[in-house]
């Protein structure tokens, strides 16, 4: 059926009976309340309002798995190790009780937040984040993440269960610009598919991150850009990769697997400037690259700058570890084509997502299986 | 050997929908029977194209040839008929094209001229196809799951070795309970409408019979381990929104005992992209909006012309009957 238009804004007051909200932060030690019962004893005079899904071609859509946005992992385990009757029993049977939140769950409720301020601004705009649910969990496990989804007032309406198969084709049906999951495979298809994509880590602790404010760190080579400067860097070592750079320095680097996404931040973040919302601007991104910035740094900023793209932050370490400044800049997400880039920023409590593309996958794969063969 | 009615899941094709006869058609509304008829003759080896439901019902033959392999005398296969209206002698232009693909159509009606819901209801037909949307309702108000058959506008690769069959929810699977009440009192209500009944299962809509012989059969292949190589594959593929009225209709589906292996709720967003990637042999919507959009893409799309509320019968436009499918 059509929905008839109803792009009301999030302002209304909360409806009655229709489950807690428990912002993030604020969970009990242990799983949050079951929700409420659905039933009323009496219907509310006018029903809360929801806003109208914008059409995906003119949304920015990000797909999330249900690992990522929620914690799974007792129920990954009786899957492993009781079979899919049993898991889907045990979901059942815990239907009424609301997921913990996931390593994705921060950045969705950033983004929309961002669409609230969004709607505020452009009540008639499509040009808002679109967040699908993108996951092969069997369909009867739906009733569980939707109980979930509005217990903490999540707005996801979009979903593909997929019951085993692959979701990677309903990615491009969906106009994805992200994919986020806890499935490395999924995302190295989705990336050789071209899509934007990431495998997300859940952090070794909590640490706070605003609630006003989207943040969204990348890193350079690999990420936004294409792996040709590490693939030098690998071959030849690092001064002649300094040399190269110097040389090639207003010849942009090819683009990487999230440039696609840094430019819809983009998009959105000048629809705030031409409010005169630049100060307050409720999306900022972060550069955190190991370059060095005299060396090499020059050609990276010329490359954002041939793009028409910018980033407001932008940090060389020069091999510097990332994870402390990752630490003092909170961001909601930091992708990173490496996981010696991802783990450090992990055990520092920032949300990681690994982007598999480029060298320094092979070179992963490679020693995999080196020590798979030493094993043997 | 055929399987006995009872036990069989009948599937009833007209001559329109198994085979491309635009060209015959059009002599026939031009030119009249009697030159239609000698046409058909005069033309008799020459062998018909392919029609919308053909790949479906070549479909439903894998999942036969699979079944006997795993239980030899099982009676509980497709069964398919051709239920048409044309002329008998047409009959042998039919046989002939048949046998060219191998199909194996070995029950026919035809009742030249008159209506074949009488025959449906003796084959205890479990779903019925044609071209005509005037049979199909009259068979939907025999209670016969039935569906008007629209070609596709470009032909899309079907996959060989697996029946996929998509559904949308409301009145299709489900009753149009739901559609009224967006209609009359807007999506919010609605919204919170299906919060409230969550737990209350929806009525059945007129295709749900027709799942749960899917489902049966899915069972059977499942029954000897064949749960990933299964042969049928089921798709509910509906505009419905999932925080906000999704669980009604999974809920639903769970009190049925029925299962489907993948759903999509589009909260709003085109069918035809998502379609395209499913490439399901036949997609039944009861919105003309949504069978155009499938069309349009490659897909193809039979039209669930059903209103049971208002005792009104919703018709396809009637452009696109004549345009695809003569």
């Amino acid at each position: 059926m059509e929905p008839a238009g109803q792009g009301q804004g999030q302002g209304q007051a909360q409806g009655q009976g229709q489950g807690c909200s428990a912002p993030e932060g604020q969970q009990d030690a242990g799983r949050p309340r079951p929700r409420e019962g659905a039933q009323t004893s009496h219907q509310t005079p006018s029903p809360r309002k929801k806003p109208k899904s914008p059409k995906p071609e003119n949304a920015i859509t990000i797909a999330v798995s249900s690992r990522a946005l929620f914690r799974m992992e007792e129920e990954q385990k009786i899957y492993s190790e009781k079979g899919v009757e049993a898991y889907v029993k045990y979901q059942l049977d815990h239907e009424s009780e609301p997921f913990l939140p996931g390593a994705a769950f921060a950045f969705v409720k950033a983004l929309e937040a961002v669409n609230t301020q969004l709607r505020e601004l452009y009540p008639e705009s499509e040009e808002l984040f679109d967040i699908v649910l993108m996951t092969n969990n069997h369909a009867q496990v739906g009733v569980r993440l939707i109980n979930s989804i509005n217990h903490y007032d999540l707005f996801i309406e979009r979903f593909c269960m997929t019951g085993g198969n692959s979701p990677i084709c309903y990615l491009k049906a969906y106009h994805t610009d992200l994919y986020l999951s806890s499935d490395c495979e999924k995302v190295s298809e989705a990336i050789e598919e071209g899509i934007a994509a990431a495998t997300i880590f859940n952090p070794s602790k909590d640490v706070m991150v605003p609630e006003n404010q989207l943040r969204v760190a990348f890193d350079g080579d690999a990420v936004l850009f294409s792996d040709e400067s590490e693939q030098i860097v690998k071959a030849h070592g690092l001064d002649m990769f300094f040399e190269h750079e110097k040389t090639y320095e207003n010849k942009p680097l090819a683009q990487g697997p999230l440039k696609g996404f840094l430019e819809a931040l983009g998009k959105l973040q000048k629809k705030f400037y031409s409010k005169g919302l630049r100060l307050e601007c409720p999306i900022r991104t972060y550069l955190v690259t190991a370059r060095s910035a005299a060396s090499s740094g020059a050609r990276a900023l010329k490359t954002l700058r041939s793009w028409g793209l910018e980033t407001d932050e932008a940090l060389f370490l020069a091999g510097a570890p990332k994870g402390p400044l990752l630490e003092k800049i909170r961001p909601h997400i930091f992708f990173d084509d490496q996981m010696f880039h991802v783990e450090g920023a992990q055990e520092m409590g920032t949300v990681a997502a690994h982007v598999p593309y480029g060298i320094a996958q092979k070179q992963r794969r490679m020693a995999e299986k080196k020590r798979a063969k030493d094993i043997e | 050997m055929e399987p006995k009615p009872q036990h069989a899941i009948t599937v009833a094709v007209s001559s329109r929908a198994l085979f491309d006869l635009v060209e015959e058609r059009r002599i026939y509304e031009e030119q009249g029977v009697e030159r239609y008829v000698t046409y058909q003759q005069d033309n008799e080896n020459v062998t018909l194209k392919p029609g919308p439901a053909f790949n479906f019902v070549k479909a439903l033959e894998h999942v036969n040839a699979r079944l006997r392999e795993l239980y030899p005398d099982e009676e509980e296969l497709f069964d398919i008929v051709l239920m048409t209206n044309n002329h008998a002698q047409v009959g042998v232009r039919l046989i002939n094209s048949i046998n060219h693909y191998g199909l194996t159509i070995e029950r026919f009606c035809m009742t030249g001229g008159k209506s074949p819901v009488g025959y449906l209801k003796a084959y205890l037909t479990n779903l019925y196809l044609s071209a005509d949307s005037e049979k199909v309702q009259e068979a939907i108000e025999a209670g016969i799951a039935s569906a008007t058959m629209f070609s596709a506008n470009k032909d899309v690769p079907f996959c060989d070795n697996q029946l996929r069959v998509a559904f949308d929810g409301d009145a299709v699977l489900f009753s149009d309970e739901s559609e009224k009440i967006v209609k009359e009192q807007g999506l919010d209500r609605f919204f919170e409408h299906e919060q409230l009944n969550e737990n209350k299962p929806l009525a059945q809509g007129p295709l749900k019979g027709f799942l749960e012989d899917l489902g049966k059969l899915q069972k059977k292949f499942y029954a000897k381990n064949e749960r990933l190589d299964c042969p049928i594959r089921t798709y509910l593929v509906t505009a419905r929104s999932a925080a906000s009225s999704g669980a009604r209709v999974l809920k639903t589906l769970r009190s049925w005992g029925l299962e489907i292996d993948e759903a999509l709720f589009l909260a709003g967003a085109p069918k035809g992209p998502v379609l395209v990637k499913i490439r399901p042999h036949i997609f039944f919507d009861d919105q003309m909006f949504h069978i155009e959009g499938a069309q349009q893409l490659g897909t193809i799309a039979a039209h669930v012309p059903y209103d049971w509320a208002t005792g009104f019968m919703k018709k396809p436009k009637a452009k696109n009957m004549n345009a695809t499918c003569g």
